[in-house]
């Protein structure tokens, strides 16, 4: 094998459309399987298709037969995306604006002003000096309610 | 350049003679990983001149605020906004990045390692000519209507997305396609310094033979390929939103603001280590050849620096502080940034024990290594405020920001390039530079340097905010004293600007008329300095270098001569 090692990638190719074939078949009788329908969909809809993102990158993309470091890399990269995604998503998933609010949305703006009012009542008499602060600090959850 | 004539070298399609070479198949349209770190060092320098002349300008304007300032005129404010900007886009990525990663991984790697050429010198050629075209982008984006870009080189949206807000139409476009270019010719040079590096080391060279600064270079490498998708995926979605009306950043049509700001510091910090390292790598090698001594924890700094890579993917949101991130993961980021100080002190304490009972020579080139690693450490404990989430709340966007990362990166882009180019210019050019201008331009950078930022983190910790064009419009800001302090750190600028004469002279007739420095000026035991000076075209010539020990091993105990060249046999009275 040594030199000449490359698998037949026809083989590979027709695994590759039959697990397509599985994964479009799959949801479509998932309801057959009643409570278990939820399972049946991940498993041949995404688990499929990792199996199938490994197979292109262990073949096609050759990585099978690279350096031990070359899978390393790309391994590190997709653990980076998850990072990624996870250090983002706090803020970056709420379309409506988590942290941040529309300032030309006038609706919006009242809204939130609403939201965060609570603070703003409870000491109405005393120093206006730190409002600002305070109402910005203690507002995560009203923002999620509406 | 070299005399010798190499023509019997069967180093494939290449070998034929430089003199039959044209001007232009040598110079411009090199594969030679050689010429290629000099077109990268040459325009990284050009690029400087740019940068240093946009810093002396808006300095000015700083220091006197209106007056007509010579060589340029009356500063506008939006002509300040591009200015602030380019100076920090121009220093980042088109000079610390093309000299201290491009050039010297161009230039070192395959010498150090014992090649004869990158495994890809096509690809290489490819990665400095995008290189070039995206300098001369960012170059015309000075010129065109409106000027350059001038919404901070982080680019921040709305200021960037919007012409009416960074008032810049056309330069904010260009300033994004130039920054992108960079980046790909960078991924192109960076997968050849990594394949580079592990597929075409000299026989005999095991892992722990690598020189650290080309270990520093891959590591940096790997983290660049890692870090920048995000960023290009940014840009390019930053500049539909300035030329097609996309709203990704635009809260008022349901995009997000500050996913700019994740995007661009995943890249951005990582990016920091990207350059601190080869700059750690070069003071690595300066320090070990000037103090006579073995590196300190090789391993441990190698580790250290792979640790620094994976810590530094878990830190970008430090940036973010005030910019209404999640307060949750302020706690994470603050606890990360903090840890990743560890790795960067292991290293220097083991540059400092390198130094411990070594004989120490006093060159140029070792006064900048050493001018790096004090200068450098003040610049990482600066960090640690900023990196604490409670007081970055007061010190965020000021002069105390600015004047750390100035301390940091200063010493990387500048100082620890000044320690490379004295160390290897030798080698370069088969000449020594003048140690004794030297020196005069060593102490005419180092002391107006602390001149300039010294006073900058004191108007910092004292509120002054950064990207304003003229403090006579704050009254807190305004004092007498305040503004004399903004004077002596411009001063100081120019004084430090004029110095660079002396070293730009000191360079050009060093090429000329430099004492002739033969095969190894320095004593040192890297490959590179077995090889002619400068080296001919395949580096070793007939035989290729065969590796027998590490490259640190300076005043070995019993042998005559207190270096070792790694490729010197270990009994040469038994063949």
């Amino acid at each position: 094998m040594a030199g000449h090692n490359h698998p037949s990638y026809l083989k590979i190719y027709i695994i590759l459309v039959v697990l397509f074939a599985v994964s479009v078949i799959g949801p479509e009788v998932a309801p057959m399987f009643g409570a278990y329908a939820k399972a049946v969909v991940l498993l041949t809809a995404f688990g499929i298709a990792i199996w199938k993102a490994y197979l292109v990158c262990a073949y096609f993309m050759h990585l099978k037969f690279e350096k031990v470091y070359a899978p390393y890399i790309l391994l590190a990269c997709l653990s980076l995306l998850f990072v990624f995604f996870f250090g983002t998503a706090t803020d970056a998933m709420f379309s409506n604006g988590h942290n941040w609010f529309k300032d030309l949305d006038e609706e919006a703006m009242v809204k939130e002003a609403e939201a965060r009012s609570y603070v703003l009542n409870k000491d109405s008499h005393g120093d206006h000096g730190d409002h600002g602060h305070g109402a910005h600090d203690d507002h995560g959850d009203e923002d999620k309610a509406h | 350049m070299a005399e010798v004539a190499h023509a019997e070298v069967g180093h494939g399609d290449h070998h034929d003679d430089h003199h039959e070479q044209s001007f232009w198949s040598k110079y411009i349209f090199s594969t030679d990983h050689k010429i290629i770190g000099f077109q990268y060092m040459f325009t990284g320098m050009a690029m400087a001149l740019i940068g240093g002349y946009f810093a002396y300008v808006f300095r000015m304007q700083l220091a006197f605020p209106g007056a007509s300032i010579p060589f340029w005129g009356t500063l506008s404010p939006a002509a300040y906004n591009s200015l602030v900007t380019n100076h920090g886009t121009i220093m980042i990525f088109w000079v610390a990045m093309p000299v201290l990663i491009a050039a010297m991984g161009n230039f070192l790697i395959p010498l150090m390692i014992g090649c004869d050429d990158m495994v890809f010198p096509k690809v290489n050629r490819l990665s400095f000519q995008i290189f070039l075209l995206s300098a001369i982008v960012l170059i015309i984006s000075f010129f065109v209507p409106g000027g350059g870009f001038g919404g901070a080189w982080t680019a921040y949206p709305p200021l960037s997305a919007k012409a009416e807000f960074n008032a810049t139409p056309f330069g904010a476009p260009l300033w994004l396609i130039a920054v992108t270019l960079e980046i790909v010719a960078f991924l192109l040079g960076g997968i050849n310094f990594i394949t580079t590096t592990m597929n075409a080391r000299a026989k005999g060279m095991k892992m722990y033979d690598i020189p650290i600064i080309v270990w520093m270079i891959v590591i940096a490498s790997i983290l660049f390929m890692c870090s920048v998708g995000p960023l290009v995926a940014g840009a390019v979605m930053l500049l539909f939103d300035q030329t097609m009306g996309t709203a990704f950043f635009d809260a008022n049509a349901g995009g997000d603001p500050v996913l700019w700001q994740h995007l661009f510091w995943f890249f951005g910090h990582p990016e920091v280590y990207v350059v601190l390292l080869p700059a750690m790598g070069i003071v690595g090698e300066v320090t070990c050849t000037f103090a006579r001594k073995k590196l300190f924890a090789y391993k441990l700094i190698l580790y250290s620096s792979v640790g620094l890579g994976i810590l530094s993917f878990f830190v970008w949101a430090h940036h973010q502080f005030i910019s209404g991130v999640d307060p949750r993961a302020t706690y994470l980021f603050t606890t990360t940034t903090l840890l990743i100080s560890i790795p960067v002190a292991i290293i220097m304490f083991a540059y400092i024990a390198t130094l411990y009972g070594g004989s120490i020579r006093f060159t140029t080139a070792m006064l900048f290594g050493l001018a790096f690693t004090g200068e450098f450490l003040l610049g990482g404990v600066t960090g640690i405020w900023l990196g604490s989430s409670g007081t970055d709340i007061y010190l965020h966007d000021t002069y105390f920001v600015l004047a750390h990362f100035h301390y940091t990166f200063v010493p990387i882009a500048i100082i620890a390039t000044f320690a490379a180019i004295y160390y290897w210019f030798p080698k370069m050019f088969g000449r020594k530079m003048n140690e004794t201008w030297g020196k005069i331009h060593f102490w005419g950078t180092i002391i107006p340097f602390n001149g300039i930022f010294i006073p900058l983190f004191i108007l910092g910790a004292g509120g002054q905010h950064r990207r304003i064009y003229n403090y006579q419009n704050f009254p807190d800001l305004a004092g007498a004293d305040m503004q004399d302090m903004r004077v002596f750190a411009t001063v100081s600028l120019i004084i430090m600007l004029i110095f660079q004469l002396v070293f730009i002279v000191n360079f050009i007739v060093s090429l000329k008329r430099g004492e002739k420095a033969g095969k190894n000026p320095w004593k040192a035991n890297t490959l590179e300095w077995i090889t002619e000076s400068p080296p001919p075209h395949g580096n070793f010539g007939a035989t290729m270098p065969e590796v027998y020990r590490g490259p640190y091993e300076y005043s070995v105990e019993g042998r005559e001569k207190d270096y070792w060249p790694q490729n010197e046999k270990p009994e040469p009275e038994n063949r």
